[in-house]
């Protein structure tokens, strides 16, 4: 594929592999004159860039020469690691002369660009070439058999390799051995080749086959074997590439045949020594494996010759070949479509002619059109075989379980030679272990878990505290293994009860002792007087008056109000006491209310223990105070929400250090994910051992609240269990595929947690264990092979992917978020023999979408049931009784589900998970309902939704046990009998808010369920047409209140109608229309 | 000559390519190798195989100088071809799948400059959006980026679909690498350009997320460079190149652990190394990976093999 284009008649020269980016040089060339036969001669210097889709070359400088060039090459002397000084350009010349030049300062612009000169040969320069081991080394080849050796750091003086050859013929090849250094080749248009030895300064070997044809236009040493070159002749008759090997230099190796005329350049890769392009007069460049002698590739190129080819030195897909049409044109080896070169011909047609109207005929051109046809031509493919450098010889790709996959391709030199190379292939999977200390102690949690040592744990980790709060996080825990876990915490807040005792004693005895003592002196002396004296009862007009005047009356409430307004506190409060209960109650209110002192709040709370308050609107400098107050004083129904609320405000307060506070509060309060949440703002939790720190915290916490207050901490947050997953992904990461097992939550729905879960479990390479997830978390997408048809399951394909397949932290529930019970559908049906066809279109928990807060895999939040209700709870009411013949649905997998009455719902639930989790404060109610399923029939939520007020709604269990593991789209009732159900179902409706014993609502409300039989028959259609119109004349009847008339209709149905078609809905419409006659509805 | 080695979702199954045309699946349970498949269908030397998630059944794609992408699928224990895709004109040298929550979809990045995108449609039927002239000469590797909902994963509400933001990157002959949005209208368009590699960019690898807003892109080098390209902000736009190593030799692959912490980086010196980042954000070599060395160790050998 053509990459760009130069209009130039020049030699060519690629900047050299260090260099970037990459630049090609072209002089002038001397030999041929293009078609202005301009004499002038330029340098120039382009710059290749492959991200610019244009054809056309960055012209970078141009410097106009006084010479024209026989040979152009550009070597990397001087060149440092970093590229910055851009080597030298050596040129040949038409009268003997060799000139170096530098690229940099050509880039630059600058004037004096030549560094040196020298005209020591004879004739045209026509061979030069730059030693690859010291690029110092230049040699060089003209007229009269003269070979120069240059040195570029004293280039005034050349050595010669050797005497001249004779007789005395021009030079047109010379070329430095690829692997030893003293060896050069030149060749000659005579068709012999000589070898020199820099070292012996004598040539060691001539090389010719006596044909006298050979008319050698190109010389290549072999890039990897020492011994080998080619030689590429000219000659029309011998059209040939011979490859010698000079320890037989007798005949040629092998001898290519591809050209038809005459090769004029030849280019050995150095990148791969398959690649050997080569031009010639046959119009054709061609790429062949010079050890096979198979033609690789042939290059599209028009019908010119090209005189000159070079590979790229730096990109070895690219080449760049000058043609006598008097262009230098760039390619790629690695095919591909040729897009680029058509819109340079559409551009220059254009440019030239234009829209416009050249012709001046009045009409505008129309739009040039390139033929179809060409577009097909410029598709070109690329090498027969892959060029060595796209073959990618190693590589380690890590995959799960911190395992690494590597390969590598080592060759093993075998006895026989170079050419015979063993290759050893092998893939190793090795374990990765980065994180030994996270490791270590994640073992010894593991073993505390097992062990139940918690509380020397915690000691331990005090212990080895570094920070101040490390250490009272610790404690907090510890407290919570502890006896009298709420004296604890308020010791650890600085409350000790005895020390308490000790300072209120202090404080007595010394300051407020004699004042007490004063005011109790004062007291018994103003009352005793009153007791003794006259005893004056004013009812003047002020207030003493009023208030007197209340209390004779006996209006406690007026004369408290009085004494409130004069403030009279302790007066009021006396009378209050007198005047009852609410009033005591509304007095206090109304005194803290006025009263404004510091601690009138306190006593407020004490008073009215009302700790809401102080925990919503204590200044945050006093948590602890607030803290060891709802310690000391909270009820146990209200302490973990009052640690909570405040934690929250600690939280929310911008001040970091309260914030990490909050973490205190979430472990009194035993509210793991608040802890999680605070614990993860607080520090930076992405490095290995602080999310161990965190995890050990979380772990020990949630014990403790198994422990103490006897909650169900199987039920993992949204946030828990996302650190949870990471803790685990980073132990399965490490190779702890177990380890990660056991500390993932395992009553947890969390859908990236059951991922988890089972690529733990198949990563260790066994099926699933036991009943924990026998079917892989994920919804199996069909994919068929290649021919089209419907499947199975293709309503799930990934064409709405996003609607399956929830990512983990997606949409969460708001936290907080109570369910009762925490049912999963799949868990339920799991544990069903599937049949094979159910497999792809069963709805796993992997893309359930959440459309309901109450979607089953919703993260169950706190479930705060206490143990001792635990097992009145877990039992159920009795199922309501169902017939086999009324499964709903009649899914078979349904049918196959135990049918017993009173079989305990929870266990065929629930069964695959651990029974002791179940006991665990899961409760059953109605509210289970799976808004969200999809696949839920609507008939399901029907009952619930149309159930009368009151009527008992028993139909959890019913749904528990048909939860379909198929997605089930149900038709529509056709309208004309939608009338049925409508009528039916508003009837049971009338019936169920009259009834009035709990029997016949039940009845009712059963009848309602099978009438799903008759819409499932309405749906598909299968009820016979008399059936259908029987069952119109009973609605007909039904809306004329005609109850009787319906039940003749009825009886008259199913006399004449094939009982197994009818027995499903038939005797209970027979209900539901006696009971609408009884109550007279 | 084995060009490829991958493991699958649960690390038990390991699909090997190489140079002689086929494409092949172990069993390395428990340390154990066995041969499950041999699977032949390209015609030429294949460079890389992708496993594609379970949700979607076993599905490996394999790619090859034989300018196909070929799907593979085990159906009842036994693996079939189920599409091949021949839409490129040269050598296809890098296929990966996007993440799952899109789809089924895969990127293939080919010597012929373009990337292709193949979408399955349902009924067999795979639809191809196709990038020309992504990388002039050809594109070497293409690395989906995992799917993030831009913005706060919590405060996507519920029951929405969420508005994922496709991504990927590739790295080419141009020696750029470039990252590609898909647009609303479902066009690809090229996003960004990295430029610091001074040759070809032989792989990229965007790092898996790990809840952090953080992208992070590692790119490796014909000129012995491996980069670690990361983006902070939120649109996506600014991206910085920090030089992990300078090698003396070509750096054909680069890969992260699962957990994004550390790469694993292969040079053509046949040595892998790993490499971690300390806390001051430098890169540090922690390991030349002895082959075949630690605890879980299994070595697959293939026997003399039939170069093309």
């Amino acid at each position: 594929m053509k990459l760009k284009e130069i209009d130039r008649t020049a030699m060519q020269a690629w900047s050299p592999a260090q260099n970037h980016p990459i630049y090609l040089a072209t002089g002038t060339s001397a030999q041929q004159l293009d078609a202005t036969f301009s004499t002038s001669a330029s340098l120039e210097i382009f710059e290749l860039d492959l991200s610019d889709p244009s054809l056309d070359m960055k012209s970078c400088a141009t410097f106009s020469s006084s010479h024209r060039y026989h040979k152009l090459i550009w070597g990397p002397h001087k060149m440092d690691s970093k590229g910055n000084v851009s080597g030298v350009l050596i040129a040949g010349g038409e009268n003997g002369n060799i000139i170096l030049y530098d690229p940099s300062k050509i880039i630059a612009g600058d004037k004096e660009v030549v560094i040196a000169q020298n005209d020591k040969h004879t004739g045209p320069v026509r061979a030069l070439d730059v030693n690859i081991f010291q690029t110092n080394l230049v040699a060089s080849g003209a007229n009269e058999s003269e070979i120069y050796i240059w040195d570029l750091n004293n280039f005034a003086t050349p050595m010669t390799p050797g005497a001249k050859t004779q007789p005395p013929e021009d030079i047109s090849c010379i070329a430095w051995n690829r692997q030893v250094q003293h060896i050069l080749a030149s060749a000659s248009p005579s068709g012999r080749a000589t070898v020199w030895d820099l070292r012996k300064n004598e040539p060691i070997i001539k090389v010719s086959d006596h044909s006298n044809r050979m008319h050698c236009s190109g010389l290549a040493w072999h890039p990897d074997v020492a011994t080998q070159m080619v030689l590429a002749s000219e000659d029309d008759r011998l059209p040939v590439i011979q490859m010698w090997d000079l320890r037989f230099a007798s005949s040629p190796l092998r001898v290519l045949e591809n050209h038809a005329r005459g090769i004029l350049a030849i280019a050995w890769s150095m990148a791969d020594p398959e690649l050997l392009l080569s031009c010639g007069k046959d119009a054709k460049i061609l790429c062949s494996n010079p050890n096979t002698g198979e033609v690789l590739y042939e290059l599209p190129t028009n019908t010119q010759w090209c005189f000159d080819i070079q590979w790229c030195p730096r990109n070895p897909a690219v080449l760049s070949a000058a043609s006598f049409d008097g262009r230098i044109s760039v390619y790629s080896i690695m095919g591909g479509s040729a897009d680029g070169l058509r819109q340079k011909q559409v551009d220059k047609l254009s440019s030239s002619f234009g829209n416009l109207d050249p012709f001046g005929t009045g009409q505008p051109l129309p739009p040039l059109q390139i033929p179809q046809q060409t577009a097909q031509h410029n598709i070109v493919l690329p090498l027969k075989k892959p060029p060595k450098w796209i073959r990618r010889p190693v590589g380690a790709s890590f995959s799960f379980g911190g395992k690494l996959v590597t390969f590598e391709n080592v060759r093993v030199q075998a006895q026989q030679g170079a050419e015979q190379q063993q290759q050893q292939h092998h893939v190793f999977i090795s374990q990765v272990v980065t994180e030994k200390e996270f490791l270590s102690r994640s073992d010894q949690l593991q073993q505390v878990v097992q062990s139940q040592g918690f509380v020397s744990y915690c000691q331990k980790k005090i212990d080895a505290s570094q920070t101040e709060f490390e250490k009272n996080v610790w404690s907090f825990l510890k407290v919570n293994f502890e006896d009298d876990s709420r004296g604890k915490y308020l010791e650890l807040l600085g409350y000790r009860k005895e020390d308490l005792g000790k300072k209120i004693a202090l404080a007595l005895n010394k300051v407020d002792g004699p004042d007490v003592c004063i005011k109790e002196g004062k007291q018994e002396s103003e009352f005793l007087p009153s007791a003794g004296g006259t005893f004056n009862i004013s009812i003047s007009g002020d207030i003493d008056g009023l208030i007197t005047q209340a209390l004779l009356t006996g209006n406690f409430e007026s004369a408290v109000d009085l004494c409130l307004h004069d403030n009279r506190m302790a007066d009021a409060i006396i009378l209050a006491i007198a005047g009852g209960q609410e009033l005591l109650a509304q007095t206090q209110k109304k005194y803290f209310a006025k009263s404004q002192s510091k601690i009138t709040r306190l006593i407020t709370a004490v008073v009215m223990k009302n700790w809401k308050e102080i925990v919503e609107s204590c200044d945050l400098k006093n948590w602890r105070e607030a803290l060891a107050a709802v310690l000391t004083y909270a009820k146990p129904d209200e302490f973990s929400a009052l640690c909570d609320l405040l934690g929250t405000r600690l939280e929310s307060e911008g001040d970091s250090l309260l914030q990490t506070q909050a973490c205190l509060c979430y472990i009194c309060a035993g509210n793991v994910e608040k802890l999680v949440a605070c614990w993860t703002k607080a520090q930076d939790g992405s490095s290995p051992l602080s999310l161990q720190d965190l995890i050990e915290k979380v772990v020990i916490l949630r014990k403790a609240v198994q422990l103490t207050q006897a909650m169900d901490t199987n039920t993992v947050g949204v946030l828990l269990a996302e650190k949870m997953s990471q803790y685990a992904n980073l132990l399965a990461a490490q190779g702890s595929i177990a380890a990660a097992l056991a500390f993932l939550p395992e009553n947890t729905n969390q859908p990236n947690i059951v991922q988890l879960r089972d690529r733990l479990c198949r990563a260790q390479g066994q099926p699933v264990p036991g009943q924990e997830s026998p079917k892989i978390p994920y919804e199996r997408q069909q994919l068929p092979k290649g021919r089209p048809g419907p499947m199975a399951g293709h309503s799930q394909m990934p064409r709405v992917p996003a609607q399956q397949y929830y990512p983990h932290g997606e949409n969460p529930p708001p936290p907080g978020f109570i369910m009762h019970g925490n049912v999963n559908p799949n868990a339920a049906t799991a544990q069903l023999p599937t049949s094979p066809g159910h497999m792809h279109t069963q709805v796993p928990p992997y893309p359930q979408p959440q459309r309901s807060q109450n979607g089953w895999n919703d993260p169950p939040a706190l479930n705060r049931v206490p143990k001792k209700k635990k097992m009145p709870e877990n039992f159920m009411p009795p199922v309501p009784i169902t017939s086999p013949i009324m499964n709903p649905l009649g899914d078979p997998q349904s049918q196959m589900l135990p049918q017993q009455p009173s079989a305990p719902v929870p266990l065929s639930s629930q069964a695959s998970f651990p029974q002791p989790h179940l006991a665990g404060g899961q409760t059953f109610h109605g509210i289970q309902q799976p808004l969200g399923q999809p696949g839920m029939p609507p008939s399901f939520s029907k009952p619930n939704i149309e159930g009368a007020p009151g009527a008992p709604i028993g139909n959890t269990i019913q749904h528990v046990q048909s939860l379909p593991t198929e997605k089930i789209t149900k038709k529509p009732i056709p309208d004309e009998h939608l009338i049925l159900k409508t009528t039916f179902e508003d009837l049971i409706q009338r019936c169920l808010s009259s009834a009035t014993d709990p029997q016949t609502k039940r009845k009712l409300d059963d009848a309602s369920k099978r009438l799903e039989f008759l819409y499932d028959k309405l749906r598909e259609q299968t009820l016979s047409p008399t059936i259908i119109s029987g069952l119109h004349n009973i609605a007909r009847s039904i809306e004329s209140r005609n109850y009787s008339e319906g039940l003749t209709i009825h009886t008259h149905i199913v006399s004449t109608s094939n009982f197994s078609e009818t027995s499903a809905f038939m005797p209970v419409l027979k209900v539901v229309l006696t009971q609408a006659n009884k109550l007279g509805v | 000559m084995i060009h490829d080695a991958q493991m699958d979702y649960y690390g038990t199954r390991l699909a090997t390519c190489s140079s002689d045309r086929s494409v092949k699946i172990f069993d390395v349970r428990n340390g154990g190798q066995i041969l499950i498949a041999d699977l032949r269908g390209h015609e030429g030397p294949v460079w890389q195989v992708a496993w594609a998630h379970p949700m979607y059944g076993n599905i490996l794609a394999s790619c090859s100088y034989d300018r196909k992408v070929i799907i593979w699928k085990e159906e009842n224990g036994t693996w079939e071809k189920t599409h091949e895709h021949t839409g490129h004109d040269s050598s296809v040298n890098s296929v990966c799948w996007a993440p799952h929550d899109y789809g089924l979809i895969l990127a293939c990045g080919s010597s012929d400059g373009a990337i292709s995108l193949l979408t399955y449609t349902g009924e067999g039927q795979w639809e191809v959006k196709k990038i020309n002239n992504a990388h002039t000469i050809g594109c070497n590797a293409v690395s989906w980026a995992p799917a993030v909902v831009p913005g706060s994963l919590i405060d996507q509400p519920s029951g929405q679909k969420p508005n994922y933001i496709k991504k990927f990157a590739s790295g080419g002959c141009d020696n750029l690498i470039k990252l590609w949005k898909e647009e609303e209208d479902g066009q690809w368009k090229e996003e960004q350009k990295l430029e610091a590699h001074s040759d070809w960019v032989r792989d990229v690898a965007w790092a898996p997320s790990i809840g952090l807003p953080t992208s992070t892109i590692a790119s490796c080098s014909q000129d012995g460079r491996v980069f670690i390209w990361t983006c902070d902000d939120t649109s996506g736009n600014t991206w910085s190149p920090k030089l992990l190593h300078k090698f003396n030799d070509v750096v054909w692959h680069v890969s992260w652990s699962i957990t994004a912490n550390i790469l694993a980086v292969s040079g053509g010196d046949n040595k892998v190394t790993l490499w971690k980042e300390s806390v001051d954000g430098q890169w540090v070599c922690i390991s030349d990976v002895n082959k075949g060395q630690g605890s879980v160790s299994a070595s697959i050998t293939e026997g003399q093999q039939n170069e093309q």
